[in-house]
């Protein structure tokens, strides 16, 4: 029972680091960035680069943070403003990056799997558990994500000036806000947060040029049944995680492996809002 | 539709070495370079996708037997050459691969490393184009086909030594985890049972989506049914590291079999890797002569380049040698000639003497090892030619 | 062009096609034939992919299943059962219904009124990715990661595939392109460029989606019958999400909206990729992507287009042509008698009773109580923000309204969408011109005439028939001299009229207007007056006009309602009401009064 509790908070905790940057940019922008999936690997490799040049593990966080933030730079620079009219064109863009990256770091890296050093090893002992400790520091980690975004929308005139893009562009393009920057500034926090996600599940798995692919579909699927909140976000993740973990449980993994997006579309069908408040 | 012209392609970096080796083998005859005169191996291969990993030594492994069969002459006085394609690890980029090498290349014997899906996907253009074609993977088992030969291992010849070995630590209760796919239920299913034959009891066996890396959810059952060892069997890569990982990281302190690791990918794993049991009919320490003249052969021709050999890549270059004498048995390369002396020829490389006589499959020498804390493996016990069992009972 | 030049123009290209087809197996090696015979089959899976997304505007990445479907059906049958022409009619049977099924649920789960594009996307992104999973979980009876392989399958030779897999293709593309520019197959089109303006046309958008949806996935699934039955194997990978994505590059590259730019992309990328791939697999895959990208941000039309543009500009140089003279329809007007309908009865043509809107704790609307009879020319006024449009879209379309109910003709409407708001005689026109912008003005006409006259699927109508008061908007306004322009370069004015006259060509007995006039010159100000009047007092509609233009409203209205702050503040004559003093203080007060009503009501401003 314990363990299973562990299991479903430890994996909402990491399934809401690897969507929020998907929901920033959702929210803000109404498209559903498919270079999510390759950002991740990004970070991930900005972790191997980290371990390879022998720093301290944590510092892989900035350095996927800032690999993500640049290449999130360039591809809204190159691809997204573009197509700010087309918005399934803007997927399809997206998606061509990711295609992109995935074979840059495959010719860079080797297709081969590689392993970085995990800030935390071993386990930890918890309500009479032994438990795996990176896992267990990914849940303040998630908290400490969450506050932290919540308090930069809510705490600062940028994060104003985003809710107000997220609420209706139009009126807040009309009092000023200069909407393009906003949704600039957006992606590129949205793609470093996707590399970070990245970084952080590195210790869980390994590096290699597709580890981004399977979250993608799940992350996709949090996101849409969220809106653009990110307190409904940690509700999904927490109900859909949840179930995930209970069904690879009692059922199996494999149907585990699809509960989040079968939920999730079947959720959408029968209350298009999700989990969003209206 | 235009008639799309043939694409005229520059000789690539393969095609180079292998016109290097076949110029290299034909100054030593003094014969002149007469292409049309070579007998071409296609080599199906997963250069991209999920086998991209392993696919380079595979190539390199049959790159060094051609080099030292046409230094010695040829088959039958003709000289070898290699056509390699990507099938990129799957069955459409298979479909493409050997209808290129079959009806563009025309090659005379297809001799592949490759997944299942690619396998399969393959075997209808085999059949169609009839020609002689060795599987040197080892699989799940049980395809057959009558242009078909395996020489590399099958789940009957691999679970028993690390079944077996367990047995003899103690352990009563087993705990089995696969990936969701055709090699992982095959290896698993025949595990299961030859556990259970052998008096042992399987508290739990496991599957997970084949691209899984999350094993979160089958290790708390593992914990809760705490068996005394744990059999693994997932898809390369990926799944199969971070299952390692994880069940590290998870605390799980029961022994450990991986039906699915190699040496290479072992030592990458570093710490985590050490003390897992694994099985095979190659490691690169094998004390025969064979194995030794063979390592410096790769060493002397690749140099910093060399993939290190492993259990895919060596049967490879045995099978090489196996159609050279069933060409030379027969005295030509017709197929419906060759094929059947495949199944007579043996041949003794670096995993020692294979016949593929047994329903188109070979007995093979089985080693048990254990990979240390530097990551090297150490060969604990060896089982002489374990039979593959019932594979093809309707070929010969 | 003539409709019997486009049939024959079409015979033609059929004929062409097929005899290359034909010649094929002569022209080219045996590889190649191998090779074609599969990308000849994806090309008919990739058109399903334009269909869907080039026409009707929903990006697809699943239509790989439905292939799969058909292939899996013919590798279980074969592989399970023995192969006797019996059994392959069965599996060809269990492939199209399995597809058919599935497309269904698919369809229910993302084509449902209000679901978003994105939405629709998605979950066809979900769908590969569940049926590779139930594939690999299948064991031996799927084969999991192994596929089916060594069936026995029909006897044909290699060339009797190509040309097989090629007179398939040939076939459905020719379909294909009689419907698209059918008058039925436009609609896809007018769905694709204004979703809204199709439901409040009375057309169920969701239900003609999942008809297109669910032919594209029969189609899939024959093109993977055959393949199975050439290749004699079948492999997760055919029904996965990187095959589905595969289909929506090469449709990209080739020119989505083309019909023949994905089916000639899917051919080239597909034999090359076999070619180049070998040699340069990572490469191969790294230029694909850029390349990708490129035509997604440069060339959105794709690269059919822009070749086919190269020659067309040379030849432009050389014979100054004339533009193509535009497809010539004839207007006819239908006899009053059938376009009346009964006689309006004795009831309101509409009752509101009750009616309340709420955002959450916003209220926008708020025990709205009025009736109208047949023939009453009502006008709506008051401030911004007062609710008016929010009253007009709860008529219009029974899921707005919080509470109370809506009776049209006799009938409540329930929570009834749009289109079923249409069929009981709702006709909404919007603020903002909302017509089909790349469409005729002929063409628009047309497809609000749906309705009534069901569109053919191949043949393009050269008569109109249009109601007498549509009529009469296009003959008054000079529409009819304008039948062949594309609805986005007329004035606004003649775009307002436009969007009228088609929704009178819906023959509603209720007409919602609002604010017709607004930004119209004042001799089209007056025309529309005059066309109002005439419409209630002559055609016995019931018209509900929201209107801030008082003494328009003076002049035409037979009876004036002033909404303030979501209530019905008066509700009488125009003498009555331009007296008032409360009116007075109303419009005084305005200016602060719910500037968020206007936000909530911002998204119908600009369809």
């Amino acid at each position: 029972m314990i363990a299973q509790g562990l299991d479903i908070v430890t994996t909402a905790a990491i399934l809401y680091a690897v969507a929020t940057g998907l929901l920033l940019v959702f929210g803000v922008m109404k498209i559903i960035n498919f270079a999510h999936g390759g950002l991740m690997t990004l970070g991930g490799y900005a972790a191997l680069v980290t371990t390879q040049m022998g720093l301290n593990p944590w510092l892989a966080i900035p350095a996927a943070a800032l690999f993500g933030g640049v290449a999130g730079m360039a591809i809204e620079r190159f691809a997204v403003r573009p197509l700010y009219g087309r918005p399934l064109d803007a997927i399809l863009a997206t998606w061509g990056l990711s295609i992109i990256l995935g074979q840059l770091i495959t010719i860079g890296f080797g297709r081969g799997v590689q392993f970085t050093r995990s800030p935390l090893e071993g386990t930890l002992d918890l309500l009479g558990e032994s438990y795996s400790a990176w896992r267990l520091a990914l849940v303040p980690i998630a908290v400490v994500l969450g506050l932290g975004l919540t308090a930069l929308l809510q705490g600062t005139r940028l994060g104003l000036e985003t809710r107000a893009v997220i609420m209706n562009e139009d009126l807040a393009r009309g009092l000023g806000i200069n909407s393009g920057l906003v949704r600039f500034l957006t992606f590129t926090l949205g793609s470093a947060l996707a590399a970070v996600a990245g970084a952080l599940i590195t210790p869980l798995s390994s590096v290699d040029p597709n580890m981004g692919v399977p979250w993608l579909v799940n992350a996709f699927m949090l996101v849409l049944v969220s809106g653009a909140s990110l307190f409904s976000l940690a509700l999904s993740c927490l109900v859909l995680g949840g179930a995930q973990v209970l069904v690879s449980t009692y059922l199996s993994p494999v149907l585990g492996g699809l509960t989040i997006a079968v939920l999730a579309a079947v959720l959408l069908r029968i209350r298009p809002q999700g989990f969003a408040r209206d | 539709m235009p008639r799309i012209a043939p694409f005229r392609r520059p000789l690539s970096r393969r095609g180079l070495l292998a016109a290097g080796a076949l110029t290299a083998g034909l100054a030593v005859l003094g014969l002149p370079a007469l292409a049309a005169d070579a007998i071409t191996i296609g080599i199906p291969v997963g250069l991209s996708g999920a086998n991209s990993v392993v696919a380079p030594s595979v190539v390199q492994a049959a790159e060094l037997a051609v080099e030292e069969i046409n230094a010695k002459g040829g088959i039958l006085g003709r000289p070898v050459k290699l056509e390699v394609a990507d099938d990129a690890s799957g069955a459409a980029g298979a479909q493409k691969a050997f209808d290129s090498l079959i009806f563009q290349k025309k090659v005379d014997v297809l001799i592949s490393m490759e997944t299942s899906a690619a396998r399969n996907a393959g075997l209808p253009i085999v059949n169609r184009g009839k020609v002689p074609y060795i599987y040197t993977s080892f699989y799940e088992g049980r395809s057959c086909s009558p242009y078909m030969y395996v020489n590399a291992w099958v789940p009957d010849q691999q679970v028993a030594p690390i079944v077996d070995f367990f047995n003899g630590k103690g352990a009563k209760t087993y705990f089995l985890i696969g990936s969701d796919y055709a090699f992982g239920r095959g290896m698993l299913s025949f595990t299961k049972s030859y556990i259970e034959k052998t008096g042992g009891k399987v508290v739990g066996d496991e599957y997970a989506p084949m691209d899984a890396t999350d094993w979160t959810a089958i290790l708390s059952k593992v914990k809760a049914a705490n068996p005394d060892a744990i059999i693994t069997s997932t898809a390369g890569g990926a799944p199969n590291v971070t299952l390692t990982k994880q069940l590290r990281a998870a605390g799980i302190k029961a022994l450990y079999g991986n039906l699915a690791v190699d040496e290479g990918t072992a030592k990458s794993m570093g710490g985590d890797a050490e003390g897992i049991y694994i099985a095979g009919s190659y490691f690169t320490n094998i004390d025969s002569p064979a194995n030794k003249a063979f390592l410096a052969a790769m060493e002397k021709k690749f140099g910093a380049d060399l993939k290190t050999p492993n259990d895919l890549s060596v049967p490879e270059y045995e099978a090489v040698y196996a159609y050279k004498a069933a060409v030379e048995k027969a005295g030509t390369t017709a197929a419906d000639k060759v094929i059947p002396a495949l199944a007579e020829v043996s041949v003794e490389g670096p995993r020692g003497t294979i016949i593929m006589n047994k329903q188109r499959h070979a007995p093979l020498t089985m080693y048990l090892g254990q990979v240390q804390a530097d990551g090297s493996v150490k060969t604990i016990s060896s089982f002489k030619n374990v039979d593959p069992g019932e594979q093809c009972p309707k070929l010969k | 062009m003539t409709e019997s030049r486009r049939l024959s123009m079409l015979f033609i290209g059929f004929l062409l096609a097929a005899a290359v087809i034909g010649a094929g197996p002569y022209l080219l090696d045996t590889y190649s034939v191998n090779v074609l015979t599969r990308s000849l089959l994806y090309a008919a899976v990739a058109l399903t992919v334009d269909l869907l997304w080039g026409y009707l505007g929903i990006l697809t990445f699943g239509q790989s299943v439905f292939f799969a479907a058909g292939a899996y059906a013919a590798g279980l049958v074969f592989t399970h059962m023995d192969f006797t022409p019996g059994n392959a009619a069965l599996a060809l049977g269990l492939g199209v219904g399995g597809a058919l099924l599935t497309a269904a649920i698919v369809g229910w789960l993302a084509f449902w009124h209000g679901a978003s594009a994105l939405y629709a996307s998605v979950i066809t992104l979900v769908l590969p990715i569940v049926a590779t999973q139930l594939l690999y979980t299948g064991g031996e009876f799927t084969g999991s990661s192994s596929g089916l392989s060594g069936f026995t399958s029909f006897d044909i030779s290699m060339e009797g595939w190509f040309w097989l897999a090629g007179g398939f293709l040939v076939c459905v593309t020719t379909l294909a392109v009689l419907f698209v520019q059918s008058d039925a197959g436009r609609l896809l089109v007018a769905v694709r460029e204004n979703e809204q303006r199709c439901k409040y046309l009375g057309l169920d958008t969701s239900r003609l989606k999942i008809t297109v949806y669910l032919a594209c996935a029969v189609i899939g699934a024959v093109a993977g019958y055959l393949y199975a039955g050439y290749a004699m194997v079948v492999a997760p990978e055919l029904a996965g999400f990187v095959f589905g994505t595969e289909l929506v590059i090469w449709t990209a590259l080739g020119g989505r909206g083309t019909l023949l730019g994905p089916v000639i992309g899917t051919l080239i990328v597909d034999y090359e990729s076999a070619q180049l791939s070998g040699d340069y697999p990572f490469v191969w895959q790294l230029i694909i992507g850029v390349v990708f990208v490129l035509v997604i941000v440069a060339f959105p039309r794709g690269l059919l287009p822009v070749v086919a543009d190269v020659p067309r500009r040379l030849f432009r140089s050389f014979l100054k042509r004339p533009a193509r003279p535009v497809a010539s329809v004839r207007l006819s007007t239908l006899d009053p008698a059938l376009t009346q309908g009964e006689a309006p009865g004795d009831g309101p043509a509409l009752a509101v009773e009750g009616v309340a809107r709420r955002f959450g704790s916003l209220t926008v609307l708020d025990g709205i109580d009025f009736a109208a009879r047949a023939g009453e020319l009502v006008s709506l006024v008051g401030p911004n923000g007062a609710g008016k449009t929010t009253l007009m879209r709860c008529i219009a379309d029974g899921a707005e309204r919080s509470s109370g109910r809506i009776v049209v003709n006799g009938h409540d409407i329930g929570r009834r969408p749009p289109e079923a708001c249409v069929a009981l005689g709702v006709g909404r026109k919007f603020q903002m011109a909302n017509v089909f912008e790349t469409l005729t003005v002929a063409q628009c006409l047309q497809i609000a005439r749906v309705r009534h006259a069901r569109p053919s699927l191949w043949r393009r109508a050269g008569e109109l028939h249009l109601p007498e008061s549509a009529m009469h908007v296009i003959a008054t306004t000079g529409l009819d001299r304008q039948l062949g322009t594309p609805a986005h370069l007329l004035s606004h004015g003649m775009k307002q009229a436009l969007e009228l006259a088609m929704v009178l060509a819906l023959e509603p007995r209720v007409l919602l207007l609002d604010e017709p006039t607004a930004g119209l010159t004042k001799t089209e100000r007056m025309q529309i007056g005059a066309i109002l009047i005439d419409l209630a007092r002559r055609q016995g509609l019931c018209v509900l006009l929201v209107e801030h233009d008082l003494d328009f409203v003076r002049e035409i209205s037979s009876r004036v309602i002033v909404l303030h702050q979501g209530r019905i503040v008066l509700d009488g004559s125009v003498e009555e009401v331009v007296n008032s003093e409360l009116v007075k203080q109303v419009y005084a007060g305005s200016g602060h009064a719910g500037i968020q009503h206007q936000a909530a009501g911002r998204e119908e401003v600009t369809p």
